[in-house]
């Protein structure tokens, strides 16, 4: 069991969806703000600043290497670093675990991670060829007309055939994700689904339709961490950081040897062990989707559903509100919208607020602890945390 | 945007062979000398051992389906007028893995765990030849 060493004491989050008026600055200054006022500090108590990549424009990427947030929020000569950090995807779950590796070295105090792109501005094929280049090989898989719609229906695929899990199991994630999404006015898509709606919408890349497919989202979100000791005296609601574990299983999907399951047993093995925590001990479940192929994954992986299969515990409603084990409570990147690698950041900023009991409509009662897992490019590497209201 | 050419392979130092030899139609595939094990795709240290002594063998380029998908709609540029297009993930009798696409008019067919067979597709500028893949037909339509 690890020493417990941070906290998550802040949270800041803007709408996602199309906003062709607000500019990644305006997004990123308004989450900053909130963040660290949340945490009931000023900006220059924030020592390092740790901005997500952004991928929609290149010059606003720049910016963000370049400390534009330190001198637009009134941290310069007090901030010690401004640096990028980026693991598509996992970059929600790699960021907080360096920054809670900072803060156990002494390096830092309080650290504002901070992602704001706007990738649901970009016109839809230019959208669909980026995502073509994220983890998918330019000499070894770009030239057979792969795209990130033809990974997610490769991996489900897979795991259709090794489970036996059938369509409409596949579709209940969607329709769990969209009945939270529609107690979520941050959210992009709020209107009821039904999987008739999902099984009947136009087919993309078999066996994946239009309703399994996110859509690219403008948006932001950050957060404050803290050490663990400090963290009571900042706010009434910290969130412990307990447990990470992670595995790195390819960059090219082709190279994964065991699609169905990536590595989330052996992250979450970790994760649970560096914790003291284990499944039983989890109530609630803050899941990377993008793809409906891929909660499955984790959850399976992480033992999460009573000893059923993943796919006939979501659609029997475990997942959904009511459920015993509410999961993805922001829609997910399915219906709260793709916002690059922000749909990361956006499911761990919600995770940490439902431990913060800030969840409003969509509050869960009687949580303690939660999972966040996260996942890159092409479902690169599988990380889990574990997070707690307990330091201990 | 679809008059936007599809995406070539650039080769690399230590790939050039593999796109050589499916130039002539054949298909090879890396090896480690000092550690005598299949690479796929070619690389410039052996992942295996790092060693640096790598060589191209022969192969029968044939195979399994281990995951496979049908582009209905929504391709990247340059790849409209080829849908609908099939993509699998192949494993190869050699234990290596790699992505191609299946051909033919029965690609839509194509299942996990059907064998295929290499075959060479010229692609836009008729320079470049892509390993491609086919069902074989008895074994493949027997399950
Ligand atoms: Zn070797």
């Amino acid at each position: 069991m690890k020493r417990v060493t941070s906290a998550v004491v802040g949270i800041g989050e803007v709408p996602s969806g199309k906003f062709p008026d607000r500019s990644e600055l305006d997004a990123a200054l308004t989450v900053c703000r909130e963040a660290i006022l949340d945490a009931g500090l000023g900006p220059r108590d924030i020592d390092v600043v740790l901005p997500v990549g952004a991928l929609a424009s290149s010059h606003w990427n720049v910016d963000l290497v370049f400390s534009r947030l330190t001198e637009e929020l009134g941290m310069l000569r007090s901030a010690k670093m401004n640096c990028q950090v980026m693991a598509g995807g996992a970059t929600s779950s790699s960021a907080l675990a360096v920054a809670d590796a900072l803060i156990a070295s002494g390096q830092a105090r309080r650290v504002l991670v901070v992602h704001s792109d706007a990738v649901g501005s970009l016109p839809k094929q230019r959208g669909i060829d980026l995502f073509a280049t994220t983890g998918v090989s330019e000499e070894w898989e770009a030239p057979y007309g792969h795209n990130m719609n033809a990974v997610g229906a490769l991996a489900t695929a897979r795991y259709m055939h090794e489970t036996g899990t059938t369509e409409e199991e596949l579709a209940s994630v969607c329709v769990s994700l969209r009945k939270w999404a529609a107690l979520n006015p941050n959210a992009m898509y709020r209107t009821p689904l039904t999987i008739e709606e999902v099984l009947g919408s136009k087919m993309i890349a078999t066996p994946l339709r239009s309703r399994h497919c996110n859509m690219l989202a403008d948006g932001a979100a950050a957060f404050v961490v803290a050490p663990a000791k400090d963290a009571p005296s900042l706010t009434k609601t910290p969130v412990y950081v307990r447990g990470h574990g992670s595995l790195v299983t390819h960059y090219s999907m082709s190279q994964d040897t065991d699609l169905a399951r990536l590595g989330f047993v052996e992250a979450g093995r970790a994760a649970y062990a560096e914790s003291g925590l284990g499944a039983g001990d989890i109530q609630l479940a803050a899941i990377y989707d993008a793809y409906p192929v891929w909660p499955l994954i984790a959850l399976d992986g992480l033992g999460l559903c009573a000893g059923e299969r993943a796919g006939a515990f979501v659609a029997a409603g475990e997942t959904s509100p009511g459920g015993s084990l509410p999961m993805t409570t922001n829609g997910g990147m399915l219906s709260m919208g793709h916002t690059g690698v922000g749909g990361g950041i956006a499911v761990l900023v919600e995770g940490v607020r439902q431990l913060m009991g800030k969840a409003g409509p969509r509050q869960v009662e009687n949580l303690v602890n939660a999972v966040e897992t996260a996942s890159g490019g092409t479902w690169m590497d599988s990380h889990v945390t574990v997070l707690s209201r307990e330091a201990a | 945007m679809s008059t936007q050419p599809r995406p070539l392979p650039q080769p690399s130092p230590w790939s050039a062979p593999y796109w050589e030899a499916a130039r002539q139609r054949r298909f090879v595939i890396q090896a480690c000398r000092a550690c005598d094990r299949p690479i796929m795709y070619p690389r410039k240290f052996c992942p295996h051992c790092l060693g640096d002594d790598l060589e191209f063998r022969p192969s029968a380029g044939t195979g399994e389906i281990y995951t496979v998908t049908t582009q209905v709609a929504g391709p990247p540029s340059g790849f409209a007028d080829a849908l609908p297009y099939v993509i699998a993930v192949i494993r190869l009798d050699e234990g290596v893995q790699l992505m191609s696409n299946i051909v033919g008019d029965d690609r839509e067919r194509a299942r996990i765990g059907d064998r295929v067979r290499v075959d060479f597709e010229t692609a836009g500028d008729g320079e470049t030849v892509l390993p491609v893949f086919r069902l074989a037909r008895a074994e493949g339509r027997a399950r």
